[in-house]
């Protein structure tokens, strides 16, 4: 029993000196500070005001800024949120090299003298952070997956919703079967590959005395678009620390040999109408992408398509495989976020990473059989109907419409 | 000069139509629903058999999951030729997260260094797909490459060897939410762990590459026929792997809980239509054209 009363002491930690504060990893590309850095900001300042004042504590929301030049932008950081902003400005951080960049974040991580430059009094026992958000982009994501294999903790990805509490955990490891309470445990929420789940993971150390082990920080990877940033406030203050980072020779052969726009990326933004098909297509698959095609090309609209599809999942054509089922055309977090004038969506039923894509639409239509299917929610008109009924009479009018002389004048 | 590699597979759910099963509620029915090898694993196998037809590679696939991951094992061997096959397979294995998984392939890579590569330098390159279909975290790749000392290089397009220098030239793409993709052109040392980007397509273009890969693929039919020879398995003992490290209790993270998403506020009030009304259709037509300026106002 004392056993068990010195274990749920209300920390999730086997030491609960040795984590502090929460780190933020901002990425700058191009000189340029990405919107999810500020939606993340944001998010961080929101738990840690929450947990300060639950927990009668002073933990800080700490800003980890890499790359070349970047010492203007650290200001910024603060007015969206950050208490304090670590920077590494070296020319071998100019890009985001995983393995340079890594091993620099995790060391800042681990660094007392930045802990004691930042609260003296945590210093004495001080392990690693005890939360860390990192982006869920091209960068982040490998990012958080291997600082997190180098601290040796858990990670949550692609979350889009967080709370900070304490619970009651009864677990065959963690625990050894017993109910044990965890302080200060990060709730990280993550939709699962259907979009129709949420999955809450948490990150907790192993409190069971036979495999004791300690997993700090809690972190995850944080979807562009789903946290809001705060009004920046040139007002904030904040405390900046540079640190000097060291590299092994060995990494520093790895070499950025050149940086290009990729030209063939699909150009969604500048079409004035977006119209994107989903599984619902499944039942003609071929005749309905032939509708899909007729009614883009009347509209001048480019084609997007659902994640479900890029995976292939209908046997077809090839020319219409490669055309159409790439992650090139994917609408949503798994792919691209877009703002057109006119959206339309047939057969999507609207998961939450679909609807995060184009949501910024300004007029949305769907087509759909299913009038519970989420994508309603998210739309201005909702025609309720099969789209090989649908598209035909449509198309139809929309041809009746266009001037008669301008399609004579495009025939020849 | 030779070349090694290996290929991390996962055998996953079929997401195709026929296979894929979903309960009422719109969640997969794991039980009805078929696996195969994942669609990026299979993307990871073509990248291996790139090296093969071009650099000569000898090839290894290893994959951790239960008995019957043998199949994805098999799939990815028709696709690259492999030599040989790896399952590391243990019910103590079960219900890991992403760190713990990279635990066990940590393990079995460097076992396969040990067993294969006496005249070299062990393990060139470790090929995976961008991310598991089912799991869709996208971490064990990246956490696997940072335990065995490898640089990690995800959402590869485009790479090619000088094997005389050692030195791997690749092509990444970059996606980054509000701004332009990013091709980046990367030159490393080897050995690295290279993830291929969903849109990897390898390109024979020379007769003599095109001929190569022919004779291959027809080694590789002959050899699935009797995949089972050329399979290894491996435990936990046979890994010299830490029961405490691996599994459910070697996870950092746990499932809390599952819950349906709630329906999110409602954004937009939808006029809701009958797809039957042809003059509701002809306003929506209308509308479509007046918003695109292709018809006017008046």
């Amino acid at each position: 029993m004392i056993e068990n009363k010195k274990l749920s002491d209300l920390e999730n930690g086997n030491n609960s000196n040795s984590y502090h504060h929460m780190l933020v990893i901002i990425e700058v590309v191009n000189g340029v500070v990405l919107p999810v850095n500020y939606e993340m900001l944001g998010e961080a300042r929101r738990l840690m005001d929450f947990f300060n004042k639950q927990y009668n504590s002073n933990e800080k929301v700490i800003a980890v800024v890499l790359g070349q030049n970047i010492k203007d932008l650290c200001n910024e950081l603060i007015y969206y949120g950050a208490d304090v902003v670590v920077y590494a400005d070296d020319p071998n951080l100019r890009y985001m090299v995983n393995q340079t960049s890594t091993k620099v974040i995790s060391s800042i991580a681990m660094d007392k003298d930045i802990i004691a430059k930042i609260s003296p009094d945590f210093v004495n026992h001080y392990k690693k952070p005890r939360y860390m958000f990192f982006a869920a982009d091209s960068i982040g994501r490998h990012l958080s997956a291997t600082v997190l294999a180098e601290l040796d903790s858990g990670l949550a990805s692609d979350v889009n919703k967080l709370e900070i509490s304490d619970l009651e955990i009864k677990h065959q490891h963690k625990t050894k079967g017993n109910a044990l309470k965890y302080g200060k445990v990060l709730e990280m929420y993550r939709p699962d590959f259907s979009g129709f789940l949420w999955t809450t993971i948490l990150c907790l150390d192993n409190k069971n005395p036979e495999i004791r082990r300690d997993f700090h920080p809690q972190a995850c990877s944080i979807i562009p678009g789903a946290f809001a940033p705060l009004e920046p406030d040139p007002k904030r203050k904040g405390q900046l620390i540079e640190y000097t980072p060291k590299f092994d020779q060995k990494d520093l052969k790895i070499k950025i040999l050149n940086r290009s726009i990729d030209k063939d990326k699909i150009d969604f933004d500048s079409f004035k109408i977006v119209i994107s098909f989903g599984k619902g297509i499944k039942e003609f698959p071929e005749d309905n992408i032939k509708l899909i095609e007729t009614l883009s090309k009347l509209t001048g609209a480019e084609i997007g398509i659902s994640l479900p599809l890029s995976k292939k999942i209908f046997k077809l054509d090839e020319k219409i495989n490669s055309k159409y089922m790439i992650p090139g055309r994917v609408i949503g977090t798994s792919g691209r976020k877009i703002t057109p004038k006119i959206y339309i969506a047939i057969g999507i039923s609207g998961a939450v990473q679909h609807i995060e894509g184009m949501k910024e639409a300004e007029f949305v239509i769907a087509i759909n059989t299913d009038e519970n299917a989420p994508i309603i929610n998210e739309c201005d008109v909702f025609i309720k109907g099969r789209m090989e009924d649908v598209l035909p009479v449509l198309i139809e009018e929309i041809k009746r419409i266009i001037s008669p002389l301008e399609v004579k004048a495009k025939r020849k | 000069m030779s070349l090694t590699v290996a290929v991390i597979v996962k055998l996953e759910p079929d997401f195709s139509e026929g296979n894929i099963s979903y309960n009422a509620d719109g969640t997969l029915n794991r039980a009805e629903t078929k696996s195969k090898l994942g669609a990026h694993s299979s993307i990871a196998c073509l990248a291996a058999f790139y090296a093969k037809v071009n650099y000569g590679a000898n090839i290894s696939v290893a994959t951790m999951g239960p008995p019957m991951s043998e199949i994805a094992l098999s799939e990815a061997q028709s696709i690259c030729d492999a030599d040989s096959l790896h399952l590391y397979t243990d019910r103590i294995f079960a219900s890991a997260d992403t760190l713990a998984t990279a635990e066990v392939l940590k393990k079995g890579i460097q076992k396969m260094k040990e067993n294969e590569n006496e005249n070299n330098n062990g393990i060139d390159i470790i090929f995976s797909g961008h991310r598991a279909s089912d799991g869709e975290t996208g971490q064990t790749g990246p956490q696997t490459a940072w335990k065995l000392g490898y640089p990690f290089f995800g959402n590869v397009i485009d790479y090619h060897l000088n094997l005389k220098d050692r030195v791997v030239t690749l092509k990444r793409l970059v996606v980054l939410n509000g701004m332009d993709n990013i091709i980046e052109e990367i030159e490393s040392p080897l050995p690295v762990f290279i993830a291929l980007d969903p849109s990897y397509k390898p390109s024979f273009t020379t007769l003599s590459s095109r001929l190569k890969a022919t004779i291959f693929k027809k080694n590789a039919e002959k050899k699935v026929t009797n995949f089972k020879s050329y399979l290894q398995m491996f435990d936990h003992n046979s890994l010299d792997l830490d029961p405490k490290e691996v599994g459910l209790s070697g996870s950092p993270t746990i499932v809390y809980k599952v819950e349906r998403i709630p329906k999110g506020k409602m954004n937009r009030k939808a006029e809701i239509i009958d797809g039957r009304d042809r003059n509701q259709i002809k306003n929506i037509a209308e509308k479509i054209l007046i918003l695109n300026e292709q018809y006017g106002r008046s």
